[in-house]
């Protein structure tokens, strides 16, 4: 697996001085030739929408400025709205943040012990177990997150009627989608039913990588399987580890629709958003797209400490050069 | 290591898979039990599928508008995809097969730009088609579905271009091909699995993408599938049973998608995102 990402330069079968100019020029050209559309497609559609959504950020635009089409610059009023008061800070960031820890590490740990499963389990129940997580895996988030808004539906949900039949719950029942902490327990429970598969299927191809020697070796030592696991099968894995857990702590920093597409979460209780639903509701549903665009950027932000700390971790794999 | 467990260890073993397996397919069972019952009114009550019948679709399908919703998002699938794909291509092999300078600046921009948050891009690109009047295109949403796309792209077909010996592609010169020749005889057939696994995440991400559709779709002749089913919540009730039945519809090519390009997926994904 730990393979270089690419191979270096082969050597020119002919001497280049010896080619004529103009072959020579046409071949320098080639993969500029071969990057400008999809180039271009970036630059205009992803990295210029970046550049214009900073500019926003400093700019009063509200429906006003939509209609007469001129922003009026005002420095860094839209960050000192967005970072003053209690709402970011109390509200906002602990629900992107505690979510995505809780999320990241039960996912991690979810997918490293299915992995851990299927290596011991026959080939017919490894085919099932990896045909019901690919199927997981499979189910749109937007239809998953609606199937667990059923399942928890505060008034004719399993969870609500069963929970009264057992007299567990009192007959006027229980709103989980208004309380934030149940209201995020619910959305840990659909991103890890939606996420733990990708993992588990990554892990347990790069546990096929770990020599079998090491564990009989360890096991003739004496290792138990937890000392196994720590003392061989985490230091091997070591850049697995580090891809799987700093990709999923990307996704569920930006997680959207799953937040926007339970009730509250598209706008009417501003106890639930994250810092993703909060900028889009400022500015898509009221009109405040200065202001959005500045929540907007501090996500960005957020999520390129953690991609440089991606790229970093491919780069000292020495498979990036 | 299966033939000495013990009977504890068996039971244990036995314990965790149907744990797992319960967790990960009861939402899948719940959906499918809903939307085939006509009790769907009640989570208990839908549970077990007593009252069968196939209403909940046909109400999805012609009530609900999932006719037309279907139809949007496959067009869209599919063009997003065709060109996603193609200009991927192009891309990977220029990484993949050239030395120039900026290269590694280039691959750099291509990991980072895989981050950037759709809240962040919806913005600007919200106001942007507004300018053009192109809310409410289909077109429109392709455009920004093949950028959003494109960097993994790029990134994973990269790893399938590079794994294709350069012998061969030699051996084509030496044949007295030309660049295109090339790279249409000897390239492409042996890139075909990335191309596979490639197009299946592309597909997935189009089919299903709903941050976007939101914003700039709002009349009811253009919507995808992905906002089609907020329509089933009502003022006072909900819909479940046909909420349920357009779920099942729209997630049953996802996993046709998922079970034809399951080998290619595991090998693209470790490739891709391992490698």
């Amino acid at each position: 697996m730990a393979t270089s990402l690419d191979e270096p330069a082969a050597p020119a079968r002919v001497d280049p001085a010896a080619r004529p100019r103009r072959v020579r020029r046409s071949r320098a050209a080639r993969p500029w030739l071969l990057l400008a559309g999809p180039l271009l497609v970036i630059a205009g559609l992803l990295l210029y929408p970046i550049v214009r959504v900073t500019v926003l950020s400093f700019q009063r635009y509200g429906l006003k400025e939509v209609i007469s089409g001129k922003p009026e610059f005002i420095g860094l009023d839209n960050y000192r709205e967005a970072l003053s008061g209690d709402y970011l800070w109390k509200t906002v960031l602990p629900n992107t943040v505690v979510f995505a820890a809780v999320a990241v590490a039960g996912t991690v740990v979810l997918g490293t012990l299915v992995a851990l499963l299927l290596q011991h389990l026959g080939p017919r129940l490894r085919a099932l177990v990896i045909g019901s997580a690919l199927v997981a895996w499979a189910l749109p988030a937007v239809t998953g997150t609606y199937v667990w808004v059923w399942i928890f539906d505060p008034d004719s949900g399993i969870v609500r009627r069963t929970l009264i039949a057992l007299g567990m719950l009192d007959p006027e029942g229980f709103n989980w989608f208004t309380d934030r902490l149940s209201f995020y327990a619910i959305a840990v429970l659909n991103v890890i039913h939606h996420g733990y598969p990708f993992i588990a299927i990554t892990i347990f191809a790069g546990l096929s990588t770990v020599p079998e020697e090491l564990h009989e070796a360890a096991k003739l030592d004496g290792a138990n399987a937890w000392r196994r696991f720590w003392s061989i099968t985490v230091p091997l894995m070591r850049p697995v580890f580090a891809v799987v857990t700093i990709l999923s702590t990307i996704w569920d920093f930006k997680v959207f629709a799953q937040i926007y597409l339970m009730p509250g979460g598209d706008g009417s209780n501003p106890d639930v958003f994250n810092l993703g639903v909060w900028s889009y509701v400022s500015s898509i549903n009221q009109n405040k797209y200065g202001l959005g665009s500045a929540i907007a950027v501090l996500l960005t932000l957020v999520l390129l400490v953690i991609t440089m700390i991606y790229v970093r971790a491919l780069f000292r794999e020495d498979e990036l050069q | 290591m299966t033939r000495r467990s013990s009977p504890a260890a068996r039971i244990g073993k036995a314990v965790a898979v149907t744990a797992l397996l319960a967790f990960t397919l009861f939402p899948i069972y719940f959906m499918l039990s809903t939307a085939f019952n006509a009790r769907a009114a009640s989570g208990t009550d839908a549970l077990l599928p007593t009252h069968w019948t196939f209403e909940h679709f046909t109400t999805a399908l012609t009530d609900g508008h999932f006719t037309t919703y279907m139809t949007n998002s496959a067009i869209v699938t599919v063009v997003t995809v065709l060109v996603s794909c193609g200009l991927a291509l192009l891309g990977a092999v220029a990484m993949a097969r050239f030395q120039f300078s900026l290269r590694t600046t280039v691959l750099v921009m291509i990991l980072v730009v895989q981050m950037l948050p759709a809240e962040a891009l919806v913005i600007p690109l919200f106001l942007q088609m507004k300018d053009l009047r192109m809310l409410n295109s289909l077109g429109g949403l392709v455009l920004v579905y093949v950028a959003f796309s494109l960097p993994f792209a790029i990134w994973n077909l990269r790893g399938f271009v590079a794994a294709v010996p350069r012998e061969l592609e030699e051996a084509a010169y030496l044949d007295g091909c030309g660049w295109w020749q090339m790279f249409r005889r000897v390239l492409l057939p042996l890139v075909w699995p990335g191309l596979v696994a490639t197009s299946a995440f592309t597909f997935v991400m189009a089919w299903e993408e709903f941050t976007f559709a939101r914003t700039f779709l709002n009349n009811e002749e253009r919507m995808t599938v992905g906002i089609g089913l907020q329509h089933f919540f009502g003022q006072n009730v909900n819909d479940w049973g046909g909420l349920m039945a357009a779920s099942t519809m729209v997630t049953i090519p996802v996993v046709i998608v998922f079970v034809l390009a399951q080998r290619r997926l595991g090998s693209g994904l470790v490739s891709g995102a391992v490698k």
